[in-house]
């Protein structure tokens, strides 16, 4: 028998309990939908389209080499011989996610937006 | 079974799923970064566009007057000279193709020049570099053919037909030329046929027959005469 914890509390969701559908359902249904949503992004092409727009925004706007001179000093701090991949993603990716500039966010969300609008069906 | 559509999300659930696509693409493009630096690293190309900035002052260029961009002195005068390979002979630059071209004798008369000198070579060192040249130009028959162009006759005066012979020639012409068409006036046609008897059905060309002259048309001055 296969036991399924749930995030949710039944007290807290006390609409969800009454209709007699489950929190476990609903997280079945979103984790669906968003792979359903992922598999048409990449379907269409549209995920390498959106990938290739963020990397030229980002390097127009210097993200990269503000990121590069993160990495520098992790090397530094590491030693040239000893970094590994790990070190740099652990210390870099969080810096990373907050120099993107807001217009850029701005402007890829827009884009998502626009093509999940568009693939409503 | 219920479909699953992006229609049935309310606003906040779809804002959410953009945040998560767009989270998605931030985290690939710091990934990317990161393997590319460590990449880099490893490949050991990643510091190679750092610069020191004492050596960078060793290689600025230089802008002052009498210096190239190296700071180097630079002699106005010594690029205007070239020193030949062959003889080590230091000759003006405007002058050093057509020198090198006989020095090594490899034009169209050059490597029979190259060769007298070779036998002459003692009688040539004494002479300027100068003279020597001018002695070349002498023995060099590449541009001398004015004796050729003498000798040649002119195909006009030869051709009587030709475009371009003179007025009096041709005023002769003419007037010979008159007398020969009269004479063909008078003469029998050469393209003239005479009845035959072939049936009229037969197309062709009617022979002459063997006894009989071919008619010809009457002038005017025969006409009135008869």
């Amino acid at each position: 028998m296969v036991v399924v914890f749930s995030l949710f509390d039944a007290d807290r969701l006390p609409n969800l309990a009454r209709s007699g559908i489950s929190p476990t359902n609903t997280m079945n249904k979103e984790a669906r939908l968003k792979a359903s949503i992922n598999q048409k992004l990449t379907e269409t092409g549209e995920r390498d389209r959106l990938k290739e727009l963020l990397r030229a925004k980002l390097t127009e706007c210097g993200w990269k080499d503000q990121m590069k001179a993160q990495c520098k000093d992790v090397i530094k701090q590491k030693g040239l011989e000893h970094v590994t991949v790990e070190d740099l993603v652990v210390e870099v990716t969080p810096k990373g996610r907050a120099l993107v500039p807001d217009s850029v966010k701005k402007e890829l969300l827009q884009r998502i937006r626009a093509f999940l609008t568009q693939h409503a069906s | 079974m219920e479909e699953l559509s992006v229609s049935s999300l309310d606003n906040s659930k779809l804002e959410a799923m953009a945040q998560d696509i767009l989270s998605d693409l931030v985290e690939d493009a710091c990934l990317g970064l990161c393997f590319e630096v460590h990449r880099a690293v490893k490949q050991g190309y990643f510091f190679l566009d750092d610069t020191d900035q004492e050596s960078m002052r060793d290689f600025e260029i230089v802008d002052q007057p009498g210096l190239d961009v190296f700071g180097q002195v630079y002699n106005q005068w010594k690029n205007k000279e070239c020193v030949c390979p062959n003889c080590n002979r230091s000759i003006a630059a405007s002058r050093f193709a057509p020198h090198l071209e006989k020095c090594l004798g490899m034009g169209r008369n050059s490597s029979r020049i190259a060769n007298r000198r070779i036998v002459t070579g003692n009688n040539t060192n004494n002479k300027s570099e100068s003279d020597q040249e001018d002695n070349d130009d002498v023995n060099d028959n590449d541009w001398s053919y004015g004796a050729e162009k003498k000798a040649k006759k002119r195909k006009s005066d030869k051709n009587p037909n030709s475009p371009r012979r003179s007025k009096s020639f041709k005023h002769k012409s003419s007037t010979a030329s008159k007398t020969n068409q009269d004479n063909e006036a008078h003469a029998p046609p050469k393209d003239s046929y005479i009845a035959s008897s072939r049936p009229v059905g037969m197309m062709g060309p009617r022979r002459r027959l063997e006894n009989q002259e071919s008619p010809r048309m009457l002038m005017k001055d025969e006409a009135f005469s008869q």
